[in-house]
């Protein structure tokens, strides 16, 4: 569904990325691990055109999206759940998730049934629905990055390191619910995680990155096992 | 629910507008040529509400915007005789022009490169405006400029004038209201909230702040507009930065993002130097002094004082 085909992208002339290849298909949950400056953000940052890669090119659903902008990208069906929970936090827990659906030109109705599934995925944030976001606490606001990513109804869904400074309870319920849009809206989803064990844990592929190169790739159960990535990662 | 919110919000502006209506029956004449200045100035804020207050991009070139919209309107009627109506479709398009012309290459520019963009463009208007003899008439200004005309009723007195800029005034509060509250504004201060999970959520962001300039540039010329047939002389000297310093005042005291911030903020920031001059020399200090206060103390605005608590920016919460 996603082809990423040996991209190189630079930040002036620091280079981030050094002939990435990449594939999602239909239905998985593909992780991307790999330390600090590795390169995950990079990547992710040009699937979305915030940088455009200088060499190699990406296509989605068959088309060409290597220098398609931002917004026409999201138009195309790809969500990018960005790190740090960057949610509107001047604006309430509704006006955050209608955000999320300004590129659609959805109906009422049909936005509301949208609020609806959301508040059932999410209860809390039913109970906060008129609260400015910035009042939620860390965990809240993550569920709430997400459910606004889910409200323009992607076709391939990115989340940044979802467990970014939250308390392990939460990051557990995160990676359920991860897996559950995965299941239900039978999306493929590419993960990026620092949190490798987690990472290797619910998706079926996995890439791992290293200064900008991809180091190995494969079943993430096999890699689980491998006696490099358990050093490098997994602690032993 | 919905409806009860707006009926609320909307009941906050009726005192306001009784007052306004009466108030001719009560103040002298040099009062109510305040209140008119006040009533123009309170459209500019409206505009200017939407990209700075809203968006929060800083544009100190309100004057220019104003002045350009003024300009418009006298020369088009004094050189060709064409009805000042007429003349506000002109005035319109140059703020279409300004907003697309303008906001397309500076808004691609943040924070204080911004502010330095606006600034340049304000001055080059008025230099030209200055310095354009042949055109503009240059440091002597447009004299003449006729008044409005409402189906053969002249708008020659001054109570006729506020009469006619109340009803202009409330227009536009009525339309900036409409916006504030679409789709529109929400996503104006999501802008100024997190700009990277705008470009995230599949929106230009470059788009939305074009479209809140251009709002801001098209309410500034018709204030301009306004301005020139209220007054019946323009020139360059009352265009310069101090005035554009003030618009962003009006609006950042008022209180940003709201109807009532910038309609406060107007009638402070027009009328509260006059009733000061008692100080004499020190009531420009003095109103420097006040405003320093407010920013402090008050960073959301006066509109968010408790007093003025329905039309503040968040609803009520749900429980």
């Amino acid at each position: 569904m996603l082809k990423i085909n040996g991209i190189s992208t630079f930040y002036g002339k620091v280079q981030a990325l050094n002939n990435v290849s990449l594939e999602v298909n239909e239905e998985e949950i593909v992780s991307i691990i790999g330390a600090n400056g590795a390169g995950k953000s990079s990547l992710m940052r040009s699937i979305m055109g915030i940088v455009h890669p200088q060499r190699g090119t990406i296509s989605f659903k068959g088309e060409d999206i290597t220098r398609t902008k931002t917004n026409n990208i999201v138009q195309k069906g790809i969500v990018y759940v960005p790190e740090g929970r960057e949610v509107f936090t001047d604006l309430t827990v509704e006006e955050n998730l209608e955000m999320g659906a300004f590129s659609k030109k959805f109906t009422v109705h049909k936005l509301h049934a949208l609020f609806e599934e959301m508040y059932a995925t999410f209860p809390r944030l039913k109970e906060r629905r008129h609260q400015p976001a910035g009042t939620l606490s860390g965990g809240e606001q993550q569920m709430l990055a997400i459910a606004r990513g889910m409200m323009s109804e992607p076709e391939l869904i990115m989340f940044d390191e979802p467990s970014l400074g939250l308390a392990p309870v939460i990051v557990d319920e995160m990676f359920d619910v991860i897996s559950s849009i995965n299941q239900k809206k039978k999306i493929p989803v590419i993960l990026v995680e620092q949190n490798a064990f987690a990472a290797l844990n619910i998706s079926s592929r996995c890439y791992v990155l290293e200064n900008g190169v991809v180091m190995t790739s494969g079943n993430s159960r096999e890699l689980a096992e491998s006696p490099e990535i358990k050093k490098a990662y997994l602690g032993g | 629910m919905n409806a009860t919110l707006k009926k609320h919000g909307g009941l906050v502006y009726l005192p306001l507008l009784i007052a306004a209506i009466f108030l001719p029956k009560f103040v002298n004449n040099y009062y109510i040529t305040m209140s008119c200045l006040a009533l123009i100035y309170m459209i500019v804020a409206f505009g200017l509400n939407f990209i700075t207050g809203m968006t929060g991009q800083m544009n100190l070139g309100t004057a220019g915007i104003f002045c350009l919209g003024a300009y418009t309107s006298a020369l088009l009627t004094t050189r060709t005789g064409c009805s000042p109506w007429l003349a506000m479709i002109a005035v319109i398009a140059m703020g279409v022009l300004i907003g697309f012309g303008l906001g397309y290459p500076s808004l691609r520019l943040k924070g204080v490169y911004l502010s330095l963009t606006t600034i340049a463009f304000g001055e080059i208007v008025r230099q030209l405006a200055n310095n354009m003899t042949n055109f503009t008439g240059g440091a002597q200004g447009v004299r003449n400029i006729p008044v409005y005309n409402l189906f053969g009723f002249e708008l020659n007195t001054k109570v006729r004038l506020y009469y006619f800029l109340l009803a202009c005034t409330v227009l536009f509060g009525f339309i900036s209201y409409r916006i504030i509250k679409s789709k529109w504004g929400r996503v104006f201060m999501a802008v100024r909230d997190n700009i990277d999970a705008v470009d995230a959520c599949g929106i230009s962001s470059a788009q939305i702040k074009i479209l809140a300039f251009t709002l801001a540039a098209v309410f500034g010329c018709i204030a301009g507009g306004l301005y020139a047939h209220y007054s019946g002389y323009i020139n360059p000297s009352s265009f310069t930065l101090g005035l554009s310093v003030n618009f962003v005042v009006m609006v950042m005291v008022g209180g940003s993002g709201t109807l009532m911030g910038p309609i406060l903020g107007a009638v402070i920031v027009s009328m509260l130097p006059e009733f000061l001059r008692f100080l004499g020399n020190y009531y420009q200090i003095t109103f420097y002094t006040i405003v320093l206060l407010c920013t402090i103390f008050v960073p959301g605005g006066i509109c968010n004082l408790r007093i003025f608590h329905r039309d503040s920016l968040r609803r009520p919460s749900g429980n």
